[in-house]
């Protein structure tokens, strides 16, 4: 009804100081747990990206073969040396959780580049992969298919276009991102399958052709620690199942860094539920308050006929507008410190290797929405229950200001 | 049109049961004019609010109209209220941040029973038959007590109530705005046909209703 709409919003002009600090005292509330949400969510969103794109824990490769470790990923020099393609899946290793096996051929005068560049040609599994595609910056808007190559980020060809490797036609399906790893940025990715079809057309310069290239032969595995499993376990495991192998290590600071920042986060989160928690109890015992001291209102209107839900209803929509506002000004205040800190923010997470991206447009209005209506809610509900026992009450017990 | 039969109120409080209200029965026809009175603390605005569906008895039964009100649902009750009778209080009753004209058409609007139009222009004319013609725009802080509860009479006849009930209306204002007042409410007990019960402490007021009701603790005095 109109004029008991008209009534609540009154009712908070009436003592504007204590309706602004209920405002406030929700905005500040809801603005919290909105950017406290955003941001969580944004850099766990960063460090799953991040840490799945630094690659693998370890790496098993033939004894002997050259190894590349740099901070950000593990990656296998391409060699003569192969491992066959099911060791570690025969081993049954408890403590490996994935493995991507890799095939790497250095080749010379294959029709990428100019004439005498060497170029990585580098066969994966799709399914298996998580160092690869995690990299993909862009790509076509289909699956990944038998003839179709991955360029790193050192090659510049539109995606879609043809690209001729030993003259055999492939398809540009798309380009990974920055590795700072000079294989990886100049390497030509595809299938195992694809790559296998090369084999006959890489002509033979003296040496025998890349062993690599050999159906059931791999030059490595990129290999991801199953949960809780240490890599000193994950090693002993390995060499003792795999004969003429090594396992290398990566930079084993890093998922230090990933520990401390869960452990954040959880942290964040448990402060974000006891806001909302202090944030209902005090909003109810504000209500409690309020309707104390307008009982006499109360009981006047409900004696010229007011029915009790018009009565809670006129409280509620009071609590709801005005802790509505206070959630809306406490998003709008978020989106403001955000932008603020932004900089500083960005700059601190990349500097401890998190590459921070912002949680998308929809994501992030569907928290902001979130929050407003959290806050309406514990308005609603703060105000509900006292208005409703003053609702119950004799008409004129709330008249003379008792009940 | 108004029966009690052995109604009675008791409170409890820290020093005990207190029974402000001990067994009244009552009758008043339909378009009488009744005077209640009685000292203070007898036991008079206890009862008028029990009449009125303000306040549950702790025993016997009111009639109003042919209806038991003690035995109604809380939502009949809520319309014997809004309907029914015409309360008016001992003390300034407007609500503060509504218009007169919003404070008088408010229970109109609270039963819904017609258009908005319809009852903004019966608030209208309502305020104007009670000379406040000139403040139907005015917030209640901006006028006199006494027009304060002339604004307040004038929203008890909104639903045009079988039933007007004033518990010292006049208590708190001078002898002239006193006079100004009862004659509204006799006029409206005498064109309207209203029936009226009225608390007041003014014998001399008393003394012109067509029955009169003298209470001593809770009790009718012959
Ligand atoms: N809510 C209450 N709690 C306790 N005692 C009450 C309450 N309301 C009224 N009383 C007591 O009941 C008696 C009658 O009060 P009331 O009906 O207001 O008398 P009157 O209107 O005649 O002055 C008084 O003694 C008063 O103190
Ligand atoms: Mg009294």
């Amino acid at each position: 009804m109109r004029l008991l709409a008209n009534l609540a919003l009154q009712n908070l002009g009436r003592r504007k100081a204590r309706s602004l600090l209920l405002i406030a005292a929700v905005a500040i509330g809801s603005g919290v747990v909105f950017t406290g949400a955003t941001l969580m969510r944004s850099i766990d969103d960063s460090m799953a990206a991040g840490f799945s794109r630094l690659g693998a824990d370890m790496m098993v490769v033939p004894e002997g073969a050259l190894t590349n470790i740099t901070a950000a990923l593990l990656t296998v020099e391409p060699t003569d040396l192969v491992l066959d393609a099911d060791v570690l899946a025969k081993a049954r290793i408890a403590s490996v959780g994935r493995a991507a096996p890799q095939k790497i051929a250095r080749v010379e005068h294959s029709g990428i580049g100019s004439h005498h560049d060497l170029v990585d040609l580098v066969g994966f599994e799709p399914a298996h992969d998580f160092t690869i595609q995690p990299w993909l910056r862009e790509k076509l808007n289909r699956e990944f298919r038998a003839g179709d190559v991955i360029l790193g980020a050192g090659r510049d060809v539109p995606l879609g276009s043809q690209m001729l490797i030993f003259g055999k036609p492939h398809v540009v399906y798309g380009k990974l991102g920055r590795t700072g790893v000079g294989t990886h940025e100049r390497g030509v990715f595809m299938s195992f399958e694809t790559l296998e079809a090369l084999a006959g057309a890489v002509p033979q310069h003296g040496s025998s052709r890349p062993a690599a290239l050999a159906p059931g032969k791999v030059t490595g595995f990129l290999v991801e620690l199953a949960p809780g499993a240490t890599a000193l376990q994950a090693r002993f495991a390995i060499l003792s199942a795999v004969k003429g192998a090594k396992v290398v290590t990566g930079d084993s600071s890093l998922s230090g860094i990933r520990q401390g920042l869960s452990a954040l986060l959880q942290g964040i989160l448990a402060l974000m539920v006891l806001m909302f928690a202090s944030m209902a109890v005090m909003v109810s015992v504000l209500f409690s308050a309020i309707i104390t001291e307008r009982r006499p209102e109360l009981g006047l209107l409900k004696a010229i006929g007011a029915r009790w839900p018009q009565i809670v209803g006129m409280m509620v929509v009071e609590a709801v507008i005005a802790t509505g506002v206070g959630g809306v000004l406490g998003v709008t205040l978020g989106v403001l410190v955000m932008r603020l800190y932004e900089r500083s923010l960005v700059y601190y997470l990349e500097n401890i290797g998190v590459p921070f991206v912002w949680l998308d447009l929809p994501r992030m209005a569907a928290f902001a929405a979130a929050a407003i209506v959290l806050a309406a809610a514990i308005g609603a509900l703060g105000a509900f229950y006292p208005a409703w026992r003053a609702s119950r009450r004799d008409a004129y017990d709330l008249v003379r200001g008792e009940g | 049109m108004l029966v009690c039969r052995q109604v009675s109120k008791s409170y409890r409080t820290e020093r005990g049961v207190v029974t402000a209200v001990a067994g009244i029965d009552l009758d008043v026809p339909a378009g009488r004019f009744a005077a209640v009175i009685g000292r203070s603390g007898s036991g008079k605005s206890t009862l008028m609010a029990m009449i009125g569906g303000l306040s549950r008895p702790s025993a016997g039964s009111v009639e109003v109209d042919g209806t038991d009100v003690w035995h109604l649902s809380d939502n009949a009750l809520a319309a014997f209220r809004n309907e029914k009778v015409g309360y008016v209080f001992q003390f300034a009753s407007l609500l503060p941040t509504l218009r007169l004209i919003d404070n008088v058409a408010l229970p109109a609007m609270l039963g819904r029973r017609q258009g908005a139009s319809g009852t903004y222009a019966r608030a209208a004319a309502l305020l104007e038959r009670m000379g406040l013609g000139g403040y139907l725009d005015a917030y209640p802080a901006e006028i006199s007590a006494g027009e304060q509860r002339r604004a307040a009479i004038a929203r008890a006849l909104i639903n045009d109530p079988a039933l007007l009930l004033a518990d010292e209306p006049t208590s708190d204002l001078d002898e002239q705005t006193e006079i100004e007042i009862m004659d509204v409410l006799r006029t409206v007990n005498r064109e309207v046909g209203t029936t009226l019960v009225l608390v007041t402490h003014n014998l001399a007021l008393a003394e012109q209703a067509q029955q009169i009701v003298h209470i001593a603790n809770g009790a009718i005095v012959a």
